[in-house]
């Protein structure tokens, strides 16, 4: 398929254009995948260069792709059967995801034949979009790039690795500028922080197998943190005997704190200091597995933990018994997620928990160094909100004059505060590549149809690697493009660079250049004939896994500052905006199944609500159903009420996903979009988002509203349809494994 | 099954678990759910909707109870709860399926014999039977059977969404009763090659769609009469046996973990229990 043409290049230049820096000797012992997977009672696994096997009548055939419904990176099997994908399964060869999906993986397919796709290039022409073709779309596009000069142009993006990442890069290159803002919401920026400056490794292995207790400050890793599938397979080796103990602290219940043994909510903000005074403790008891310096005692002493009830609302003997129990029931692990993380003083709380992690010895028990995969051009440019927040910034200097964003949606997502909409009035080109008609699409000045991740082409290199060998995930298409005039990110972004660099004409298409890259990878054993055959076996396999440049941890604790509590008389709530799996940063709320799937806790379906403590729901005289406003200093968004006592009683939780203004017929006007009315604080370190710092007022809207939800009852009502049994007794019975 | 061999039968494939119930089986599928792993995430679920085109009906009709999750994840909170400020041991998941009972209580009901057993162990549905009198639903204690009361063809699917629809099996249409089918079309499948091959099914070689997804391993499908299948050894080693409930006691052997829910109504569900374990040390 390649069609080689006859520019000369050198071969260093060559390989840097397919992503390969020259880590061939990290990469040596690189083995193509040489045997067919042949899974029982599935019919062959083929690689796509088998074309015809789309459509042999009534047969379903499997090709392995990546799923992309999130950044986790999980390996897919997708069964096509008469040239359409119809199912999709993990890919059991997947370290990352064992065969598993989640409920958003399943639901690609609907992302894929999703009614609502953007078919068509479309062009701002008198103030509306109409559709062009891509010949008038790209020589547009082509004009304005070459109009700007250098970082006036900037390019948004989500998470991006593999080999759209060198694309990217190579762009901006080629650009000369170095504004690439990558935008993540739901993401793990502040530990990734964390664990580059206290381990030494922005990424280690979290071993939840051999944990014996977990201690999660609102790390929702069955859910949404860092690679959700992979934690649940791991999670399920923790609960099998020895049974593991899992304590979440967070202010709101999320899916993980659904399955705690012991589910507290700390007062919204103080979980760092929750942290310490259990660190304190541990060390004042000499529970400590490893000795901080006399400045980190002498910092730890401050909390008491008289103190440190008055400050987290946790009392002392609850405190006591979590210090207990990280010593007892070692090794223990150590967690911190967003609700620890979304502060100002964010990044200190999550150090604690890793001054926590250190003293009781989980770091080189439960916290292993990572294994990445070798090659830094092909390394995940992980999302942020602090990116969000800087091209924000760019904005409102008027810092761009074209802005291209891919694969993301800020419009939605950026806090009304951050004066996105306004600041990209301002831009003179915008260009959204996109599969659906968002918010950002709609304010663009050219839209450009993306393929679906099930029609495209693609490496991937996830950012939390999970097994022992990194692994680079392939993304195949599981069929021919439903619509004509879609084309594919790789495309596209290649044609932009050959016609800025003539190297690159060399590439027929973006299959042809993943093809060269792959099979010219630097150190790939040289015993693989690097032909048709191997990439055939490498399609067939989905992934391939390298050596790793396998880093060490190396401690380094310091001490900790953590901000008091500080009431407030005008805003007396905190919002939290909580994640969902299902609905993800509100990327999903165009799929029907996961709209009608029930929230995980709350059990509400196709709406927003708000989730309030009895005792708040009582003061505030509003029952389950009643439609509440909630108002920040930012502004205010209007939801009905779910009322249970998984949340704190100064808190209201709203779930991100909705309130979308476009987006399609399942997503479009539908619930409250949480994000909107953030205040515009961050973290001091980082410069991530603040999510859970915004302070509210909750006051009743007189109007009433059934509460769409599944399920009758709350309680089982005293019959026994779930049945449970001490953890003693299954200690004798099913043994300590 | 042809109508006329039911009406010729029809106590054969009436017998009550206590008469010892359906014989001449080939297989009885079953299952081992375990509530120690099942987290609670939907995967199950969504891919049951994959698998066996189940309609989205959308907000006002879930509203009034028509959704139709055949595959669906139960929420309680404690009743313990009542008394502390808050849900300290969390919440409590449960995977609710039709549990194809050995002795069911909707089959007898139907007028037309449009759902019946299966030498599979199945309770089986017969779509185009049907005629909608919904007495197997209220007969249900289970609560698994779902109802079209639209035709939602066009609602649920519209284009180009309907390419997804799994071509093994069809779309009901309004004034028909549905429910979880245990994947009757993997089952098919996996026999039709075994048959091919000459060989018996191997355990393990298919799965239900909702098994294969779930993420922790929480259900373990297979056949209860191969000696040598996981979901047998799982029901042998928590002492769960088919056939009626005499033991008067809430589960067989009150040490072990396995149950089944509503056993006591003598329905001989297919589905074994694994109850939630709980720290008690917390
Ligand atoms: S966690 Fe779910 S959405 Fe994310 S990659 Fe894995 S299967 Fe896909
Ligand atoms: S066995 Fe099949 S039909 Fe039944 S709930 Fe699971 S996926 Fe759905
Ligand atoms: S997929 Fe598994 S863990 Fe998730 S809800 Fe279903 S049974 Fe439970």
């Amino acid at each position: 398929m390649s069609k080689m043409k006859s520019v000369k290049i050198d071969r260093r230049s060559f390989l840097k254009m397919l992503g390969w820096g020259g880590a061939g000797t990290a990469l040596a012992g690189c083995d193509l995948p040489t045997t067919v997977t042949l899974e029982e009672g599935k019919e062959e696994v083929v690689s796509y260069l088998m074309p015809e096997e789309y459509v042999i009548p009534g047969i379903g055939v499997w090709y392995a792709s990546t799923c992309l419904q999130c950044d986790a990176g999980c390996g897919l099997h997708g069964r096509v059967r008469e040239g359409r994908v119809l199912k999709l399964e993990g890919n059991p060869d997947s370290p990352i995801n064992h065969g598993k999906t989640c409920m958003m993986g399943q639901a690609g397919v609907q992302a894929h034949y999703n009614p609502d796709r953007v078919t068509s290039p479309m062009l701002r022409k008198n103030g509306t979009l109409q559709a062009v073709s891509w010949d008038e779309a790209l020589s547009e596009l082509n004009g304005r790039l070459g109009a700007v000069s250098g970082d006036r142009f900037a390019m948004v993006t989500g998470t991006v690795s593999g080999h759209q990442a060198v694309l990217v890069s190579a762009l901006m290159e080629q650009m000369g500028s170095s504004n690439h803002f990558a935008h993540e919401t739901i993401n793990a920026r502040v530990w990734r922080q964390v664990c580059e400056d206290m381990l030494g490794d922005p990424m280690p292995r979290l071993r939840l197998d051999k944990a014996q207790v977990i201690l999660s400050f609102g790390a929702d890793f069955l859910g949404t943190w860092l690679s959700p599938v992979h934690m649940a397979t791991e999670y399920a080796k923790f609960r099998s005997a020895p049974r593991g103990m899992l304590v979440q602290i967070e202010p709101k219940m999320t899916l993980t704190g659904g399955n705690a043994d012991l589910w507290l909510p700390a007062r919204p903000g103080t979980e760092g200091a929750l942290a310490l005074g259990i660190a304190n403790f541990v060390i004042e008891r000499g529970w400590n597995k490893v000795n901080v310096t006399p400045n980190v005692r002498r910092a730890l002493a401050e909390y008491d933990l008289p103190k440190v009830e008055e400050i987290t609302g946790i009392p002392v003997s609850k405190i006591k018994r979590i210090a207990s129990l990280l010593s007892e029931r070692s090794p223990a692990l150590v967690l911190a997620g967003a609700s620890a993380a979304g502060f100002e003083d964010g990044y200190e709380s999550v150090a604690a928990a890793m001054l926590l992690n250190i003293i009781v010895g989980a770091v080189g028990e439960t916290i292993e160094a990572s294994a990445q995969f070798p090659e830094a051009a092909l390394l995940a440019r992980q999302g942020s909100t602090a990116d969000l927040i800087k091209f924000a910034k760019g904005l409102e200097n008027k810092a761009f004059d074209v802005v291209l964003f891919a694969n993301t949606n800020p419009v939605y997502t950026a806090p009304e505060a951050l004066g996105l909409e306004k600041g990209l009035a301002e831009v003179g080109f915008k260009v959204a590549m996109t599969q659906f008609p968002d918010e950002t699409a709609m304010l663009a000045d050219l839209v450009l149809p993306l393929a679906s991740p099930l029609e495209d082409w693609g490496t991937h290199v996830a950012a939390y690697q999970a097994g022992g060998d990194p692994v680079i995930s392939v993304q195949q298409p599981l069929m021919e493009p439903i619509h004509k005039d879609v084309r594919g990110f790789g495309d596209v972004m290649l044609g932009l660079l050959k016609a800025r660099n003539k190297e690159f004409e060399q590439f027929a298409d973006y299959y042809a250049y993943l093809k060269t890259a792959m099979l010219n990878m630097p150190g790939l054993a040289d015993k693989d004939n690097k032909n048709d055959a191997a990439w055939n076996n490498l399609l067939q396999k989905g992934l391939l896994s390298a050596k790793p440049a396998k880093g060490k941890l190396s401690i380094k604790a310091h001490t900790v500052e953590v901000a008091g509590y500080q009431h407030s008389k005008e805003y007396p709530l905190h919002l939290v905006p909580s994640a969902r799996l299902g609905l993800w940063d509100g990327r999903h709320a165009n799929i029907p199944w996961l709209q009608e799937a029930p929230d995980q806790i709350a059990k509400v379906v196709w709406d927003s609500w708000a989730e309030l403590h009895p005792k708040t729901a009582h003061e505030l005289g509003v029952k389950n159903g009643d439609i509440i406003r909630v108002s920040s200093a930012s502004g205010s968004i209007e939801t009905q009420v779910y009322i249970h006592k998984g949340v704190h009683p100064d808190v209201v939780a709203v779930p991100m996903g909705q309130g979308h203004t476009a987006y399609g017929r399942y997503a479009k006007n539908r619930g409250a979009n949480p994000l909107k009315v953030l205040n515009p604080i961050t973290d001091k370190k980082t410069g991530e988002l603040a999510t859970h710092a915004t302070r509210v007022k909750v006051s009743k809207v007189p109007r009433k509203n059934i509460l769409v939800k599944m399920g009758g009852s709350e309680t089982q009502m005293g019959r026994p349809l779930v049945r449970t049994v001490s953890a003693d007794q299954f200690r004798r019975t099913e043994g300590e494994g | 099954m042809s109508f006329k061999n039911i009406l010729e039968n029809f106590s054969k494939y009436r017998r009550g678990a206590e008469e010892g119930g359906h014989h001449e089986y080939e297989h009885r599928w079953g299952m081992a759910i375990d509530l120690n792993l099942c987290i609670g995430c939907n995967a199950c679920s969504t891919a049951c909707y994959a698998e066996n085109n189940l309609a989205v009906v959308g907000k006002d009709k879930f509203e009034k109870g028509q959704a139709m999750h055949w595959m669906r994840i139960e929420r309680y909170w404690d009743d313990a709860d009542a008394g502390r400020d808050f849900p300290e041991q969390g919440a409590l998941f449960l995977p609710m399926l039709c549990q194809q009972c050995g002795a069911a209580t909707c089959e007898p009901v139907c007028p037309v014999a449009a759902t019946y057993h299966t030498p599979d162990g199945l309770n089986a549905q017969v779509y185009n039977r049907c005629i909608g009198s919904r007495y197997c639903n209220n007969n249900c204690p289970f609560r698994v059977r779902y109802f079209n009361f639209w035709s939602y063809y066009e609602s649920s699917w519209p284009e180009p969404l309907n390419m997804q629809l799994n071509p093994d099996l069809s779309v009901r249409d309004k004034g028909v009763m549905e429910k979880c089918t245990f994947c009757v079309q993997r089952i098919r499948t996996a026999k039709d090659k075994a048959q091919r091959e000459n060989r018996a099914i191997v355990d393990g070689e298919f799965q239900t769609a909702c098994a294969q997804a779930c993420p922790t391993g929480a259900i373990v499908f297979g056949d209860t009469m191969d000696p040598n299948s996981r979901v047998t050894k799982l029901w042998q080693e928590h002492e769960v046996e088919r056939g009626p409930y005499t033991s008067k006691k809430p589960k067989q052997n009150a040490e072990l973990r396995g149950y089944r829910i509503f056993e006591e109504l003598n329905v001989d569900p297919s589905i074994m229990y694994l109850e939630r374990v709980r720290e008690t040390e917390v």
